[in-house]
């Protein structure tokens, strides 16, 4: 013992963590209940709007001529998906991480003042969005449709969360980072740095923004975010919930410490890769493309790390999986993030994703990620740690019980009615007539075959929610049953030695890193050099990895024992896990927003929007349609035999088509059918009945109406604000006045309204129907940009050390096809 | 309490055999293993490394699967001219004549009927005056005798498959070629002429 040392009590601030677990549940009933009420909307088009409650109640309620506007699927599924992510989850992951980490940091959170505008900032900005959202004030882009006064909220109480979290780390009194720190510190940096690229807009107002990005930059960016939002914040912080609670609750050590850390470095640095797997198909660039789907598959093995680890930990503790309810639902869990994790690897081979984008197939694997693996993760942490919190036994676990197999029954009937819903979609989608040259089926023929997995799928989410209320009772009544508890323990004080404090030197010239930076500079040698260069580098990667193998096998103590010091060393611990997960975003986004641009395009370059197409396309982004349309052909036969103009061999939609979209629309799913062609398939008489009414035009679909659309006004005095913040972010609008802007928009929307008055339908042209259907008569607008293509130079008159795009080794020069 | 024990720096042995090591030192009451990874998930992640590189240099450096472009610009071309041999086929069988019998032909008129209210009846209505509730609708009416774009079937053949001839007009019929093949435009454009009738035959 050391001499130094000494003995002293704490007291754990559980208040904070009995906060965070009573706001998760009850957004998590909130977040859910509107889950269901979207889906409910998708079998039944009535539910919008509410307007059928006064056919069934026989006109007893009244409700608005219109339908209530905000709520409409466009709208409420944002809400949803906000909700659930990042009120449950989110305040479910701060509950445990404050619980945790003031054990395993042997110390109180660092400030009683911080975790409380931590907790009061969170719930405000939750509140915040569930107000904006249906009022549809948002930036149009999935999981970030948060205006941008709410956004510099959530990074400033991001940052309080982070100050209090290292700061604690900084005083704590175990030496050693246990591995569900590693994951906590991850989540931290790495959720702070994407939120803040993805989100850097221009404002025009209060309430509104143009993203920075456009087009396939924003695409890129906007999947780089998405895809590691479900990393960073529905993955690495619930691995380090689990790390902590699942061993606690088996009273079993964890199955692998080393496991631990190859997982742990490898999931980090890989899955911040696999974002272009979302765009794939698409025109984003290919070699994108190929990062994405080869880091997914890549992250197979990480991901699996971490069930293996959650479930061999119960090795000789496999008996409480029947008198446990915590353990069942971890196990549960776990096996639904191994099924998950194993899928999402499958679903990002380009050949399946062909099948499987776009339908239904996707939301049943978000679902069996989310509902299973977060939501049965929460409920396990929320049996285990409340009777903790209140000091009482849990009051009853015949419910508990009950929860579990009917929640579990609600998820199978979910997932499985929508993987049958999306690979029949798909399939019908891609199927060809018999003389294989036109699609067999109408789109709305496909919608009508998948309604009744549509509708199980409801029953399926409603099971999970009834499961939920339950739990909701269950832990009501213990909490009544008990009293908060105060947790207090002795621990010992000691000086660390200064032999435990790691040199920057010590951290960087280590072998570990030593043989990771050059071979991952080979690796962007082999990438980015023209043929021949690239071989040398895959040689000499090669050559380093195998190199590093050998020092490994005869000196794997010096790298344990390095590693070992590192985990006593958060600050560089923390500098090596933010550069693992900036790498990946900075080898795919700097390229693409200096390659990518309009005056190195060839080819096809959008059209520029006049002022009134650019108010109705920011009604279209505020009503949501992206969530349900998507703009982007893909390079696919049947995408372009059914969206492309007939005869167009190469009608697919092309990268310079949308480059001035702030923000992208190229959608994720699709409800309805693609819009990248519509503007030159209907016209406005069309769009009108079919706004009003959309089965008039298309029996059988199962869109809202937009009746609203018809009395409200268009917004033309902002026009000349969005016109001067689009031109501040490279649109090259043309300088025009701010009478001149309105004047052209009034012009523009008084011809619109005047073919409609000559086909017999008056509508004034001051209505935002107007400059929606101007917007859609603009879709898929180009020019023919940059003249021919320049001669492509032979490979090997290229200087072997000038890096380019890959794509350019099988182009040379034209990187646009 | 056992969270209370000093941590002590812990060497790691290396395990021999299926040995599992348990790590001394102990968090908040957990305890870890260090188990040798398993070698078939050490054998996924390594293939799927071994992988990357291969399909990457196939790709790129090997020239080997096909590039998206040129993939879908060879199927389509080969569609086309599947689809123009089909049309060209029809053609040499189809005229004004033939139509008009068709038009007459319980059979065809029923299956041009049926495409007729799944594609047409959204513009045309499903009683052919392009009316519904007396507000008119985008489509030209079929049930009248004014005929902008010619009165013979064949002319409503080519109007179907090509959509309006005339790109300025504001309101314009999409070349429904894209959708239907050339007998389902035969058959609607002679469901169509069934609510006319042929000109009388020369004597």
């Amino acid at each position: 013992m050391n001499s130094t040392a000494h003995k002293t009590t704490i007291e754990f601030d559980d208040r904070t963590v009995r906060h965070f677990v009573i706001a998760s549940i009850i957004w998590g009933f909130v977040g859910m209940l509107v889950g269901l009420i979207a889906a409910t909307q998708l079998s039944f088009w009535q539910t919008n709007g509410l307007k059928f409650i006064e056919t069934i109640t026989l006109g007893a309620v009244k409700i608005p001529a219109d339908g209530i506007s905000f709520l409409s699927f466009g709208r409420l599924r944002p809400l949803h998906t906000n909700a659930v992510i990042f009120a449950f989850v989110g305040n479910m992951i701060f509950a445990g991480v404050y619980y945790s980490t003031q054990r395993l940091c042997k110390c109180r959170t660092a400030s009683d003042l911080l975790s409380k505008i931590h907790f009061w900032g969170w719930q405000l900005i939750i509140v915040a969005a569930a107000i904006t959202l249906p009022l549809g004030f948002t930036r149009g882009k999935e999981y970030a449709e948060l205006i941008w006064p709410i956004n510099i909220a959530v990074a400033l109480i991001w940052v309080v969360f982070g100050w209090n979290f290292f700061w604690t780390l900084k005083r704590r009194n175990e030496p050693s980072l246990y591995v569900a720190l590693w994951f906590y510190i991850a989540t931290i940096i790495t959720v702070a740095m994407l939120y803040i690229v993805n989100h850097l807009s221009i404002p025009t107002s209060l309430l509104h923004s143009y993203p920075i990005f456009g087009g396939v930059q924003d695409g890129l960016v906007q999947w780089w975010y998405g895809h590691n939002a479900v990393a960073f914040f529905l993955t690495t912080p619930i691995l380090g919930i689990m790390y902590y609670f699942l061993p606690k609750a088996a009273g079993r050590p964890v199955y692998s410490y080393r496991l631990s850390i190859i997982h742990f470095w490898s999931l980090v640095f890989i899955y911040i890769w696999a974002g272009p797997h979302h765009l794939l198909n698409t025109s984003l660039p290919r070699w994108l493309q190929m990062l994405g789907m080869l880091f997914s598959l890549m992250l197979w093995a990480p991901s699996w790390g971490g069930m293996l680890n959650g479930l061999l930990t119960l090795r000789g503790a496999w008996d409480k999986l029947r008198t446990d309810p915590v353990i069942k639902f971890y196990v549960a869990a776990i096996t639904f993030y191994g099924m998950s994790t194993f899928e999402g690897p499958l679903l990002s081979i380009r050949a399946v994703n062909a099948l499987s984008h776009y339908t239904d197939w996707t939301i049943a694997h978000v679902h069996a990620g989310t509902l299973g693996w977060n939501g049965f993760m929460a409920a396990g942490m929320f049996y285990w740690l409340i009777p903790r919190l209140w000091g009482t036994k849990l009051h009853s676990m015949a419910m508990a019980n009950m929860h579990f197999w009917i929640g579990l029954t609600g998820i199978l009937l979910y997932v499985a009615s929508l993987w049958a819903a999306g690979i029949t979609q798909g399939l019908m989608l891609g199927t060809l007539n018999s003389s294989g040259t036109l699609p067999k089926y109408e789109f709305v023929e496909t919608l009508e075959r998948i309604k009744p997995l549509m509708l199980a799928r409801v029953f399926g989410g409603a099971l999970y929610l009834v499961g939920y209320i339950i739990m909701m009772v269950n832990l009501v009544r213990t909490i009544r049953s008990g009293k908060p508890t105060v947790e207090t323990r002795e621990v010992y004080i000691e000086a660390k030695p200064a032999s435990s404090t790691m040199t920057w030197g010590e951290v960087f010239r280590s072998e570990p890193l030593i043989y990771f930076t050059l071979g991952f500079i080979l690796c962007l040698m082999w990438f980015f050099l023209p043929n021949y260069a690239n071989f040398g580098a895959l040689i000499g990667g090669a050559v380093v990895i195998l190199k590093g193998v050998q020092t490994f096998k005869t000196g794997h103590h010096r790298w344990s024992a390095w590693h070992e010091k590192l985990l006593e060393n958060a600050l560089p611990f923390s500098v090596l896990a933010f550069i693992a997960v900036a790498l990946g975003g900075l080898i795919q986004i700097i390229p693409t927003t200096m390659a990518n641009r309009a005056d190195s395009i060839h080819g096809r370059l959008q059209t520029l929007y006049t002022p009134l197409e650019l108010v109705g396309r920011d009604l279209y982004v505020s009503e949501g349609c992206y969530n349900c349309h998507s703009q982007q052909i893909r390079m696919l036969v049947p995408d372009v035999l059914r969206y492309g103009r007939p005869g167009v061999a190469d009608d697919y939609s092309h990268l310079g088509e949308s480059l001035y979209d702030h923000p992208y629309q190229w959608g994720s799913k699709r409800t309805g059918p693609d819009l990248a062609r519509e503007g030159e398939k209907r016209d406005a008489l069309w769009h009108v009945l079919h706004m009003m009414d959309p089965r008039a035009t298309s029996p059988g679909s199962n869109m809202p109406a937009y009746p609203w659309l018809f009395d409200q006004k268009t917004d033309i005095d902002s026009l000349p604000r969005r016109i001067a913040a689009q031109r501040s972010i490279g649109v090259p609008w043309p300088a025009l006045s701010a009478d001149e802007i309105k004047d052209q928009a009034r012009a523009q929307a008084i011809g619109i309204s005047k073919v409609l008055h000559d086909q017999g339908r008056t509508v004034e042209p001051d209505r935002e129907i107007i400059a929606i259907i101007a917007y859609l008569k603009k879709l898929g607008t180009y020019e023919q940009a940059g003249g021919p293509v320049p001669e492509p130079l032979p490979a090997i008159d290229r200087p072997l050390l000038r890096p380019s795009l890959p794509d350019a080794n099988r182009h040379p020069l034209s990187v646009n096809p | 309490m056992s969270d209370s024990t000093r941590s002590t720096p812990t060497p790691v042995p290396r395990p021999t055999g299926d040995e599992p090591v348990l790590r001394t030192h102990v968090f908040d009451g957990i305890q870890e293993f260090d188990q040798r990874l398993p070698n078939w998930w050490l054998m996924t992640f390594y293939f799927a490394i071994v992988w990357f590189v291969l399909y990457w240099t196939l790709y790129y450096q090997g020239g080997f699967f096909s590039d998206d472009h040129d993939r879908v610009t060879t199927e389509l071309k080969a569609i086309q001219d599947v689809k123009n041999k089909e049309l060209e086929k029809m053609l040499a069988t189809l005229d004004n004549k033939v139509l008009w019998t068709w038009s007459q032909d319980p059979v065809v008129k029923n299956e041009g009927q049926a495409i007729y209210t799944r594609i047409c009846s959204a513009c045309h209505a499903a009683d052919l005056s392009a009316k519904l509730g007396g507000a008119p609708l985008p489509g030209l009416p079929l049930n009248d005798q004014e005929w902008k774009y010619g009165n013979q079937p064949m002319d409503v053949f080519r109007m179907v498959s090509k959509g309006s001839p005339d790109k300025t007009q504001a309101i314009q019929m999409p070349p429904w070629e894209a959708v239907l093949s050339p007998s389902e435009i035969a058959k609607v454009s002679a469901y169509v002429m069934s609510h006319h009738s042929p000109p009388a035959a020369p004597n």
